[in-house]
């Protein structure tokens, strides 16, 4: 099963002859059905990694095909094909798994673009599976070849542990986690590279000292429990390396035995859980209508169901509160499926601009007013400076303003998050150069640290948030590059966040995602 | 006495509503909105179930779950996952039973009386 097999099922001959010429093209092995039916078949027996398929089809629908495709093998791609405006389609599509939305006319480029994100999720995938299979068969083949050992040296072998642990130096320091031996006092006999490296050559110290700079060891301590059990165990522990980070880590432990003694030492393998996390996280991030935004809905759904549930028994009781209270939550549930439903069609929607000369200054206003409101009721400042002879750019207005309006939207919720400050300040400042426009959004509110920072553009910034749908900025991203423009930020975390967003005057190429789908941490 | 319930969901709606479900079955109800929170409560109060989501933000469901069973007089209180994740029932394997989301309201409460009775 080769990465370069799409399936494509479609019901009109046009799109499979233009889509199947792209793919090709791309270099992919393309198969076609002309309908749901025929597509499962060749689904079945040649078991492509990717497929996609319209949503509007005679026999088996779209959403019916995803589902069926995810009974049988979970891991593959599917990406939807539909017609403007299918939002209950979407839904569905997000509760089936689907990876991402392309809609009619479908744009070349957009299908690179999912495609691509296609091969990194399954990318991502793999790297997860190896990190865990490699790590495994490691330990596994570690204690096999202890346990080998063992019955050599049983043999009248003189070899100390410390000769062992030295032939297989090389193995244990190939290891991407840390690797100790200890006796029983707890002193360190032998450690690996990363070891070393993250800690420092500390041989014949206690764990607990180098690892926590703890004066004694920790009260649940794995080790501890091999020592006296004479079994492997396995823990959890907080360490600190010598740069002074904190790493959360899995530990493992495994005996040594010595005939005749029993557990003489103890080898421990200690595996950050961050890096686990970090992949982890890697492909939610690149999971598109995967992970968050399906999660969301169902979160969203699960809401709604409450609702309904508190305004039915409040009018049951007869309980004017509880009427009250339903009827609100039903009202924010479906506000905030709406928002998300929409942000995700606005999303897959067509990407090409509509772009006109506009006047900078009452671009600016207008964008303004889209959070006058918002700024009024929480009491926020708000300041909007700019020059009246801002002159005029080509630009698709109707999209630019979306995009600047997610930007102040999310500088009056970093305000509203900071509690410390009782009152904040929204500043949005237009400065006209030769051949760009600089929009400049400062707030004074809750501010990002550098992994939010990172996080920002990707499209799980903020899935977690209340109001958000977690793609705001990235639309924005997404369209300022479109224009050919730039977007960077500045943000303390406590002190505030400074957005910079420039657009060229006139059409410009737009930028390409970067690699690690964020947009510029620094100007 | 009524039995208790602690529900944890970092979102509202989700807490507001098996609140109100639980209390009209006859449970205590208490809430926390995160897995730091959850362990806050916890060295107060001992549940007599848990319902569990999986995503929050400072402390996850599994890091939770991991955290609590360390807890002897804890590690035996029947946990209910509720997720709106893809394969839920994979996060823990420990769990008395997995939930998705949305769910249907009274197979709720069967599983819940089939835990911890009425």
């Amino acid at each position: 099963m080769s990465q370069w097999t799409i399936l494509l099922v479609d019901d009109e001959e046009d799109i499979r002859l233009v889509v199947g010429m792209a793919l090709r093209d791309m270099g992919y092995d393309v198969l076609e059905a002309e309908n749901g039916k025929e597509g499962l078949r060749l689904f079945r027996e040649r078991h492509p990694p990717i497929v996609i398929t319209d949503i509007k089809m005679p026999d088996i629908d779209g959403v019916d095909l995803l589902r069926k495709i995810k009974e049988e093998d979970p891991d593959t791609e599917v990406v939807m094909i539909t017609g403007h405006g299918d939002m209950t389609v979407a839904i569905q599509s997000f509760q089936q798994e689907a990876t991402d939305f392309i809609t009619k006319p479908i744009n070349v480029d957009d299908l690179e673009i999912s495609l691509q994100r296609v091969h990194e999720r399954i990318d991502a995938r793999e790297t997860l599976r190896e990190y865990t299979r490699s790590l495994e068969k490691l330990v596994f083949k570690k204690s096999e070849e202890l346990a080998h050992l063992e019955k050599r040296l049983g043999d009248g072998g003189e070899a100390t542990v410390q000769d062992v642990l030295q032939r297989f130096q090389s193995l244990f320091d190939d290891l991407p986690c840390y690797v100790a031996v200890m006796d029983e006092e707890m002193a360190l006999t032998a450690i690996n590279r990363k070891f070393r490296q993250d800690f420092g050559d500390r041989v014949g110290e206690v764990c607990y000292a180098v690892l926590k700079n703890a004066s004694s060891p920790c009260s649940d301590c794995p080790v501890l429990m091999t020592f006296s059990s004479g079994t492997s165990q396995e823990g959890e522990a907080e360490i600190t390396t010598l740069d002074g980070a904190r790493h959360e880590v899995l530990v493992w432990t495994s005996p040594v035995r010595t005939t005749g003694e029993g557990t003489t030492h103890v080898l421990t393998l200690y595996t950050d859980m961050a890096q686990i996390q970090k992949v982890q996280d890697h492909l939610s991030s690149l999971g598109l209508m995967v992970g968050s935004v399906s999660h969301s809905i169902k979160g969203m759904l699960t809401g709604l169901d409450g609702g309904m549930y508190l305004l039915d028994s409040g009018l049951r009781r007869q309980n004017d509160e509880k009427i009250r209270e339903g009827l609100g939550v039903v009202k924010e549930m479906v506000g905030r499926i709406r928002n998300m439903v929409l942000d995700v069609l606005l999303f897959s929607k067509d990407r090409d601009l509509k772009k006109e000369q506009a006047p900078v200054a009452a671009f600016a206003e207008d964008a303004a007013r889209g959070i006058r409101a918002l700024v009024e009721e929480h009491g926020i400042e708000f300041l909007l400076e700019c020059p009246e002879e801002a002159g005029t750019f080509e630009v698709d207005t109707r999209l630019l303003r979306t995009a600047l309006v997610n930007v102040l939207e999310n500088a009056v919720d970093a305000c509203l998050e900071d509690r410390d400050q009782a009152s904040h300040r929204i500043a949005f400042r237009v400065r006209p150069e030769e051949d760009q426009v600089v929009f400049r959004v400062e707030d004074d509110g809750i501010g990002m640290d550098a992994e939010t920072r990172d996080k920002m553009c990707t499209l799980f910034f903020s899935s977690k948030d209340r109001k958000g749908t977690g793609l705001g900025l990235y639309i924005t991203d997404r369209t300022v590059r479109q224009h050919g423009g730039s977007l960077a930020v500045e943000s303390e975390p406590g002190r505030g966040t400074a957005f910079d967003i420039r657009i060229p005057r006139s059409a410009a190429e737009p930028v390409p995602l970067e690699e690690n789908g964020g947009c510029e941490g620094t100007p | 006495m009524a039995k208790k319930i602690l529900v944890i969901d970092d979102e509202e709606a989700v807490v507001k509503y098996m609140k109100a479900l639980f209390e009209d079955h006859g449970y205590e109800v208490i809430a926390a909105t995160d897995g730091a929170d959850a362990l806050k409560v916890l060295d107060g109060t001992v549940p007599d179930l848990i319902t569990l989501d999986l995503q929050m933000d400072k402390v996850w469901g599994p890091q939770f779950y991991r955290k609590m069973s360390k807890n002897p007089s804890l590690k035996e209180i029947p946990v209910i996952v509720v997720s709106g994740l893809a394969r839920p029932e994979l996060a823990i394997k420990k769990a008395a039973a997995v939930v998705g989301k949305p769910f249907d309201p009274d197979e709720l409460i069967r599983i819940v009386r089939e835990q911890i009775g009425e």
